[in-house]
């Protein structure tokens, strides 16, 4: 599902590196918690997972592609095709409604508008109504102004918009560090199980410890680091 | 492109509290060029219909475009008048086919008096040769018996509610009186109430200035002045209407006279004769070339209130891309966003450009409507004023390319922003550095 080799990453070309890393693989429906200290290089991780960043040497891989063989364009479709990706915060286009957010990436993605609409589901709404319900957010929402919702809720919509069409990898960076602690471990519910419901491969990075123990592997990116720096 | 076009309207809405000024601008200056050039259109085929058939104008010795404007469009004044004799010289040409003269100076109730012959009921054309038609009753008689009979425009019947058989006055002198605040007539008004006049015929609508005029026989002009010098009333003794007709009506000068000939031909031989014509300093204008001159004057203003037209659109849709850009480091997390769920920098490059031109094509679509309505609610003056009729129904070519123009200063500002959100977009990928 995901390859990397030995591969060092520099912010700018001849500069030092910031993050090298040895050899790692991740197996379809795995889901990764990723933590260490702030600045270590977690997004960084997620930005060359997602191929938006090339490393100076070495190679990452989804699903059998080497990002660094495909041209920017390819590159961008097919990150729209297998990638789905929340943020921290302010994930969601205010001037959209909620459901219209959640359909975006099958604007984007004729794969993930075509897996959308598979099955018991009509279309894209459907398929993004079903998650919308799975989040837990109820249908009186779904017509309103993104950013007429809570954080908590604005969340679980970034989750139901990651998951339509169900994208082979789904990337969080730090999800809920911008939720009550109350709210975090229903929405990591939400989420893993969500996440394995669709099949898809989950990487999170988080600072909350608490959270660890819930998914299949715990990365520390300093450890992964002084391997990387060994090999 | 389709969900692009409506995702880029719902943003441009969501920023409509700042967007919306740069919109009301685009619309004033699109209402500008739009109006500018309707009436600039209209106002020429105005003045190019007003005379038709007429192949030269004579008059004493001044400016060309004046003596048209005074003569044809009653616009202006011509201080000179030129004698009788000089127009029977002028008639008894062998090219002349005939002459009709003109006396102007006195107005009713704002509309121009316009002193004449019979001959101009015949010969007097507008458009394309098309001859004066009487919707009501005849022409004046030029006899004495008909001294004081007058035939009207159709606007003047129409805005003072004139039939035939009314009786009105004349006032000495073109004072532009309001004929639209109905109350007492002021005393200018009155000035030749002593000989009241007979609304004999109505004309058709030209849309010339025919339609505000009102004609009488230059005998009855003569009439109204046998008790008056130098523009003031005799002290003493009134001549009654009655006793009018026993004097001598006959005219002993007019302002200017129209010309026409056997054959065009002959035009610039009768107009040397005139201009060479030895016992008064006359003038022989052709209507087509004193039009011409016209439009180079008028041509300098137009240029100045284009170029100041153009300026303002270029100050809108440059405070277009100012207000996109300056809005810009904001959306960078939004950008982020768009990139997150797959769109890719080109997308962003189409969505802001998009914006862009949802907001131009707003603006425009403002002021044509802003200014349709304008020169709709115009229209009633301008008629009346200047007799310019303007064509709302069918915008001109040229209306269409001024919209045209606006329109892609309004792309090419919108790719500004677009390109800097495309270059943002490329760098920051999913994590904007802010």
């Amino acid at each position: 599902m995901i390859d990397i080799e030995p591969l060092h990453f520099a912010w700018t070309s001849g500069g030092p590196d910031t993050l090298a890393l040895g050899p790692l693989h991740l197996d379809a429906g795995q889901t990764v918690f990723l933590h260490g200290p702030s600045g270590c290089g977690k997004s960084t991780l997620l930005g060359l997972l997602a191929g938006v960043l090339s490393p100076r040497t070495g190679r990452v891989s989804l699903l059998g592609q080497d990002w660094a063989a495909l041209g920017a364009g390819q590159r961008d479709a097919f990150r729209a095709d297998h990638v789905g990706v929340i943020f921290q915060q302010f994930n969601l286009l205010p001037y959209l409604s909620v459901l219209d957010n959640v359909t975006l990436p099958c604007r984007f993605s004729a794969l993930r508008r075509r897996r959308s609409s598979q099955g018991p589901f009509a279309g894209p709404e459907q398929s993004a109504q079903s998650w919308l319900q799975r989040m837990g957010l109820s249908a009186e929402l779904w017509g309103r102004r993104a950013d007429a919702l809570s954080v908590g809720q604005q969340q679980r919509v970034a989750a139901a918009r990651a998951l339509i069409g169900q994208p082979e990898l789904i990337l969080a960076d730090e999800p809920t560090s911008a939720l009550d602690a109350a709210l975090r471990h229903d929405f990591m519910d939400l989420l893993l199980q969500a996440t394995r419901d669709a099949g898809s491969t989950l990487v999170c990075v988080s600072h909350d410890a608490t959270q660890a123990e819930r998914f299949d592997l715990q990365w520390s990116l300093p450890e992964l680091q002084k391997l990387g720096m060994a090999a | 492109m389709n969900s692009l076009l409506g995702m880029a309207r719902s943003s441009a809405w969501n920023r409509r509290s700042t967007l919306v000024w740069v919109v009301v601008s685009l619309a004033l200056a699109t209402a500008l060029l739009w109006t500018l050039e309707r009436l600039r259109s209209d106002i020429r085929s105005s003045f190019s219909q007003s005379v038709s058939g007429v192949d030269l104008i004579v008059g004493a010795r001044s400016s060309s475009v004046q003596l048209m404007l005074f003569s044809v469009f009653h616009i202006g004044n011509q201080p000179q008048t030129l004698s009788m004799d000089s127009v029977r010289a002028v008639a008894q040409h062998r090219s002349v086919a005939w002459v009709v003269p003109l006396s102007l100076g006195d107005s009713h109730r704002g509309f121009p008096v316009l002193g004449t012959t019979t001959a101009y009921f015949q010969h007097f054309a507008y458009g394309d040769k098309q001859a004066l038609v009487l919707q009501q009753g005849s022409p004046f008689a030029g006899t004495l018996d008909g001294l004081f009979e007058t035939v009207i425009g159709s606007e003047v019947a129409r805005k003072l509610g004139y039939g035939i058989g009314q009786s009105i006055t004349l006032a000495h002198g073109m004072h532009d009186h309001d004929h639209d605040h109905s109350g007492e007539l002021s005393e200018a008004q009155d000035e030749h109430s002593d000989k009241p006049f007979k609304v004999v015929g109505i004309l058709a609508p030209t849309g010339t200035p025919v339609d505000r005029t009102v004609h009488v026989s230059l005998q009855a002009l003569e009439a109204l002045h046998l008790d008056w010098t130098g523009g003031t009333p005799l002290p003493g003794g009134q001549i009654p209407a009655d006793q009018a007709r026993k004097f001598n009506l006959e005219p002993e000068e007019v302002t200017a006279a129209l010309v026409g000939l056997k054959s065009r031909a002959a035009v610039f031989n009768v107009q040397r004769f005139v201009n060479l014509y030895e016992a008064e300093a006359l003038m022989g204008v052709l209507p087509g070339v004193a039009l011409g001159e016209l439009w180079s004057v008028l041509g300098i203003g137009e240029s100045a209130l284009l170029a100041v037209s153009a300026l303002v659109a270029l100050v809108s849709v440059v405070s277009l891309m100012a207000v996109v850009l300056a809005g810009l480091n904001e959306r960078r997390r939004e950008l982020a966003v768009l990139r997150a769920v797959g769109a890719a920098p080109r997308h962003v490059l189409t969505l802001l450009t998009l914006e862009g031109l949802w907001v131009t094509t707003a603006g425009i679509g403002l002021g044509v409507v802003l200014a349709q309505a304008g020169m709709w609610l115009a229209t009633p003056w301008l008629q009346s004023a200047l007799g310019i009729r303007l064509q709302l129904e069918m915008p001109l070519p040229t209306q269409w390319a001024l919209l045209g123009a606006v329109w892609l200063a309004g792309l090419l500002a919108s790719l500004g922003p677009a390109w800097r959100a495309y270059r943002l977009s490329l760098a920051d990928g999913l994590s904007p550095r802010l």
